[in-house]
């Protein structure tokens, strides 16, 4: 089961306001994620894929129908439960790297580090991220490129076992969005994190293993890439 | 058509009400405060000033030791002043009839001419056994017209309370540190109910200059000049008010009586020479007639019988008397003939010398002696209500100006934290066409606004509630007449005008400093001014110390605003805590740091029969005393009282090395002495050093060598041997001035007694004042935790706001409300208690010379007292009110929905 379903999105609603202004965001969303799979949320504004996300990592609540990871249901836990869940299984990815601003690339990675026992080398892994050099810069003082690629060091340092990625690269040009989605193709190979990306760019689903595209808040088609491609042969 | 975006300033008050609430409580009630206390203020000012006309308040005042003749007032009134006799009597007074002293009560006649009082309430005594007495001491002891109170035992009927103009504060002796309306009280009877008071009179008069002095120099030359002229006139019984020719009187009448009693002495002698002669002639006549005796003379000169039958009777007696002289009476005749001669030459000398002594005996019975001589700019019973009025105002206006600067931050750090959350909105109205002015009246607005309001609301308030509140304050301290409300521009300039300008330049200058930012980086949400900020680099420490450190430094200025309102609060704090403090600490220690319980002062060494008076007290010991003022030092003209003490005296804790100290003083100066630690402190002198003290009412001066300085703290003061204090100040052999004891004397006549000084005398500026604050204080105290309080709720809720999406980042991250706690609450309690400490830390040094400076300027000396349980309780107190404010803080931080890191997202 784990292997077949380590996340599970059950008939998922999810509506904001009330009465004439009530809008559904999801309307019955199903679908389950392999571990180790990297997940691409497809869908173009108002669709539902950031609210998803939000779902899926605990920031957000579902009205009806239910998340699992590995069989434990989001809906039962409690606010500490939720974190603890955050803490343990998840990595953030944002599209506007959400740093904090006055911590340095290290320390901002070792917000991520100090959440887990298990965290990887912070020295290693900020060289692979390219950004040894850049470890004592504050964020207002790197490119977008190097931003998000501490933000993804700051999510993967404590080796999640699923990585959510909020459009990762809708901030930054084409060479260094490739240069990220190389990045996070290369962390999910290496560490075998589940990757649940969102993202209105519809080329990265070609590197995805699972493509979900949707559209006014359900899911419209389920898609498993057998003949996915590298990042560096994504063009657009 | 009007700008759309003023739409949006109701919403922004709604979204930050509770910050806009706690800010307009602030300014309305400091405005509030403030106005009313310049309103309360400037009017009682304007009715102290108004009461000189009003109410002919004196140019000043003096005492003499007995009542001035007719013949001396006239020639004190040749100095050009007017006189009024304002004579009193003092007595216990008695509120409750037990039978003990509940006060003490000076009673004057009431006046017609100067110093009048104004009625409170009830009327002025119209008969016998009638009295008003001062508003305040009855508020104080609770006494009521219609009320019977005893004076010396005898009943006395208040039928009324007065203000006396030169009584506002109620200070029994010019000279005192502080007022005292617990235990003074002044009164007032018809005439002949004064007569009929039988007690000891004080002969005190009141003056008017005929053509009064102006400046403040004139009032002080004119003061200075009178004191010595009606000093020397009585002295010299109306002689002279020139002090070298009455000082060239007294050496002539020293050398002409001298030259009298020389002459006395001779005239004596001759006549002891003349009676003895007289005896020996007589003797001698005897012998002379015995034939046998004249028979053997002769016969021994060589005379036969025939030839004593020839001789003559003369020539007979002159051999006898020849034989019979001795060498001895010989000289005396001589000796007699001599001063014979002698006198009968002085005889003219002598009459002249008489006849100038006769001259002078008519200014003998018009002698007397100045014992007091209070100017009216120097008597704190007219001036300490005034100036404490503007001593107040000052204060008051230099807190109004900080808080209102520490407000205008708060105001300026809310709007810096709206304008960083609407970067976007901003950059997007900029790009859109918007100018920058727009967005400055935008986002100024609702604080000038607020300010604006709050400033109308306490001006209302200050004129109507507040003053009120100021104006009982006062009058619960000092004995005001009554006042009328003056509408002062200059008040509504400093409490509204000028706080007001300072708030919207503050707010303005931050605000436009802020959109000077251009566009493009308000739509990156980029804010930073500086291109590229660096990172400083930090130890290895802890990552959480780490983490901690970056939210300081990034926080920085505000946990500085943070530090300057806690130190604000931590220095008020201090004030309300340390004044109570430092007066129990006084009271407490009291007993142990004066000399002994009772001192005697005399009216006259001796009795009627110029014998010495004395008392079979065991405990007491005769001591002089008097008092000199300062010419130089930290306080010019401050009374420091000298003491003479007795051999092995057991109340003047002096070295016996003083007693043989006199010998080898260095040139011009005329002892060593011990000073008091009191007198040592204030001026900080120490051994070795040399003092030069003016006399009272002369310009005379004494150079004084420190040969130690002991402990003593209750009062400034010079302690010497007896015998060189008489040295010193010319007394006669055996002169002193009263009695020092342990116990009570009671065998001494009230008559001789001029004043008794007892514990109570020294401990009635603490009572006072603590009756004056103390109850205001306690009331400070807990207002100032809750100012404490709201401004840290300010402050931290601002601290929170400005890392609102961080912390929303790390909640997403998974961190708990606990670690967050751990980084952001613990850094600012951490914060709070090193600025509490340091707060406090510095206000306690800086209270120390405040209190320093205002000790300087009173008459007296006792230093502001710290210790830790105070210190405790002022950092208790603010972290008591941090305490509440951080579980605000971890709700708050616990309500930051996770959704704020991903506004950015959307």
């Amino acid at each position: 089961m784990e292997q077949e379903e380590f996340l599970k999105i059950s008939n998922v609603h999810k509506a904001y306001g009330s009465g004439e202004s009530r809008q559904e965001v999801l309307r019955g969303m199903d679908f389950t994620v392999k571990k180790g799979e990297f997940c691409v949320l497809l869908g173009p504004s108002g669709s539902g894929k950031s609210t998803l996300l939000n779902i899926i990592g605990g920031i957000d609540n579902a009205d009806e129908g239910y998340i699992s990871i590995n069989g434990d249901k989001l809906e039962d836990m409690n606010e500490r439960a939720l974190t603890m869940y955050r803490r343990k299984h998840l990595g953030y990815v944002f599209q506007l790297y959400n740093l904090i601003p006055n911590l340095t690339v290290k320390e901002n990675i070792e917000v991520g580090a100090y959440l887990s026992d298990k965290a990887l080398d912070i020295d290693e892994l900020l060289h692979t991220l390219g950004l040894y050099e850049h470890r004592h810069k504050l964020p207002n003082q790197l490119s977008g490129g190097q931003q998000q690629r501490t933000s993804i060091g700051r999510a993967i340092i404590k080796n999640p076992d699923i990585l959510l990625c909020d459009e990762p690269t809708g901030a930054l040009d084409y060479n260094t969005s490739k240069e990220i989605l190389k990045l996070i193709e290369d962390v999910n190979q290496k560490y075998g994190n589940t990757i649940i990306m969102v993202t209105h760019n519809e080329e990265i689903q070609h590197m995805a293993d699972h493509t979900i595209k949707l559209r006014d808040g359900q899911v419209r088609k389920n898609i498993i890439n057998e003949n996915k491609v590298s990042a560096v042969d994504l063009d657009w | 058509m009007r700008n759309p975006l003023r739409k949006r300033q109701l919403r922004m008050l709604g979204r930050d009400w509770k910050k806009y609430a706690v800010l307009f409580f602030l300014l309305v009630i400091t405005i509030g405060f403030v106005a009313g206390m310049f309103v309360a203020n400037d009017s009682m000012e304007y009715a102290a000033d108004e009461a000189f006309e009003k109410y002919n308040i004196e140019h000043g005042h003096f005492e003499l030791k007995k009542k001035a003749t007719e013949e001396l007032r006239e020639d004190y009134e040749d100095l050009g002043i007017t006189i009024y006799e304002q004579f009193y009597k003092d007595f216990d007074e008695d509120v409750d009839g037990d039978g003990e002293k509940d006060a003490k009560i000076r009673v004057f006649k009431v006046r017609e001419e100067v110093n009048k009082a104004c009625l409170m309430e009830g009327e002025f005594p119209q008969a016998e056994g009638e009295i008003a007495i001062d508003r305040m001491h009855a508020d104080n002891q609770g006494i009521a017209v219609g009320d019977t109170i005893l004076l010396n035992k005898k009943e006395m009927k208040v039928t009324g309370l007065v203000a006396s103009s030169d009584y506002s504060t109620l200070f029994e002796n010019a000279t005192d540190i502080m007022f005292d309306a617990l235990t003074f009280d002044i009164g007032f009877v018809t005439g002949e109910t004064y007569d009929k008071l039988y007690h000891k009179q004080n002969y005190q008069y009141a003056f008017m200059y005929n053509d009064p002095p102006v400046t403040d120099d004139e009032k002080s030359d004119a003061a200075e000049e009178l004191a010595e002229d009606l000093a020397v006139l009585a002295a010299t019984g109306g002689y002279t008010s020139d002090k070298d020719e009455a000082e060239e009187l007294k050496d002539n009448v020293e050398e002409w009586t001298d030259y009298l009693e020389e002459i006395e002495d001779k005239a004596d002698h001759a006549k002891e020479l003349k009676e003895e002669l007289e005896e020996e002639q007589a003797a001698l006549e005897k012998k002379a007639s015995d034939p046998q005796v004249v028979m053997n003379i002769l016969m021994k000169a060589g005379y036969d019988q025939m030839a004593m039958l020839t001789m003559s009777q003369s020539q007979i007696a002159g051999i006898v008397k020849k034989a019979l002289i001795t060498d001895e009476m010989q000289a005396k005749i001589d000796e007699l003939k001599e001063l014979g001669d002698y006198l009968e030459g002085e005889e003219d000398q002598i009459d002249e010398t008489i006849d100038r002594l006769e001259e002078l005996e008519e200014y003998e019975d018009h002698t007397n002696e100045l014992t007091d001589f209070v100017p009216e700019y120097a008597n704190s019973a007219i001036h300490f209500a005034p100036d404490d009025f503007g001593r107040d105002k000052t204060m008051v206006e230099i807190l109004l100006i900080i808080l209102v600067a520490l407000l205008a931050f708060i105001f300026g750090v809310t709007v810096n934290n709206i304008i960083v959350n609407d970067a976007a909105v901003i950059g997007t109205l900029r790009a859109s066409g918007y100018t920058k002015g727009e967005l400055v009246r935008h986002y100024t607005f609702l604080p000038i606004f607020i300010s604006l309001l709050a400033a109308l609301i306490g001006n209302v308030m200050g004129y109507t509630y507040f003053k009120y509140t100021v104006a009982d304050m006062y009058y619960n301290s000092y004995s005001l007449p009554k006042y009328e409300t003056i509408w002062n521009a200059d008040a509504f300039v400093k409490t509204t005008v000028i706080p007001v300008i300072l708030l919207v330049v503050i707010i303005v200058l931050i605000v436009s400093s802020k959109l000077q930012i251009e566009p493009l980086k308000f739509l990156r949400r980029d804010l930073s001014k500086s291109k590229r900020k660096r990172a400083v680099r930090l130890p290895n420490f802890r990552f959480l110390t780490r983490f901690r450190l970056r939210v300081f430094l990034h926080s920085f200025w505000d946990y500085l605003v943070l530090f300057l309102g806690i130190f604000f609060v931590a220095f008020l704090l201090t004030f309300s805590v340390g004044m109570p403090a430092t007066l129990n600490n006084y009271q407490g220690r009291f007993v142990s740091l004066i000399m002994a319980d009772y001192q005697y002062i005399l009216r006259d060494w001796q009795d009627e029969d110029d014998k010495p008076i004395r008392t079979k007290n065991e405990d007491a010991e005769q001591f002089c005393m008097d008092s000199l003022k300062t010419i130089d030092g930290v306080h010019v003209d401050e009374p420091i009282t000298v003491y003479g003490y007795g051999e092995d005296s057991k109340y003047f804790d002096v070295s016996d090395e003083l007693a043989e100290a006199n010998d080898d003083l260095p040139s011009d100066t005329e002892a060593a002495v011990c000073i008091s630690k009191a007198y040592a402190d204030k001026f900080e002198l120490e051994v070795g050093d040399i003092v030069t003290l003016k006399e009272s009412y002369t310009s005379d001066t004494h150079t004084f060598f420190v040969q130690e300085v002991n402990d003593y703290e209750a009062e400034l003061a010079i302690m010497m041997p007896i015998e060189r204090f008489r040295k010193v100040f010319e007394l006669e052999r055996g002169e002193f001035d009263g009695f020092i004891s342990s116990s009570e004397i009671t065998d001494l006549d009230d008559d001789n007694v001029l004043t008794v000084i007892t514990l109570d005398d020294y401990t009635k500026i603490v009572n006072q004042l603590n009756h004056s604050m103390g109850s205001m204080m306690a009331y400070f105290s807990y207002a100032l935790v809750v100012m404490a309080a709201l401004l840290i709720y300010l402050l931290t809720k601002l601290i929170i706001e400005k890392n609102q999406t961080s912390i929303s980042m790390v909640k997403v991250l998974g961190y708990t409300n606990g670690e967050i706690n751990r980084i952001y609450v613990y850094l600012t309690t951490l914060v709070v208690v090193i600025c509490t400490l340091l707060g406090a830390v510095i206000s306690v040094f800086a209270l120390d010379g405040i209190w320093n400076l205002y000790m300087y300027a009173m008459n007296g000396w006792f230093g502001m007292y710290f210790g830790k349980p105070e210190f405790i309780r002022v950092l208790l107190s603010i972290l008591i009110a941090y305490l509440i404010i951080s579980v605000i803080d971890m709700a708050r931080i616990k309500r930051i929905p996770l959704t704020e890191a991903l506004k950015n997202v959307e």
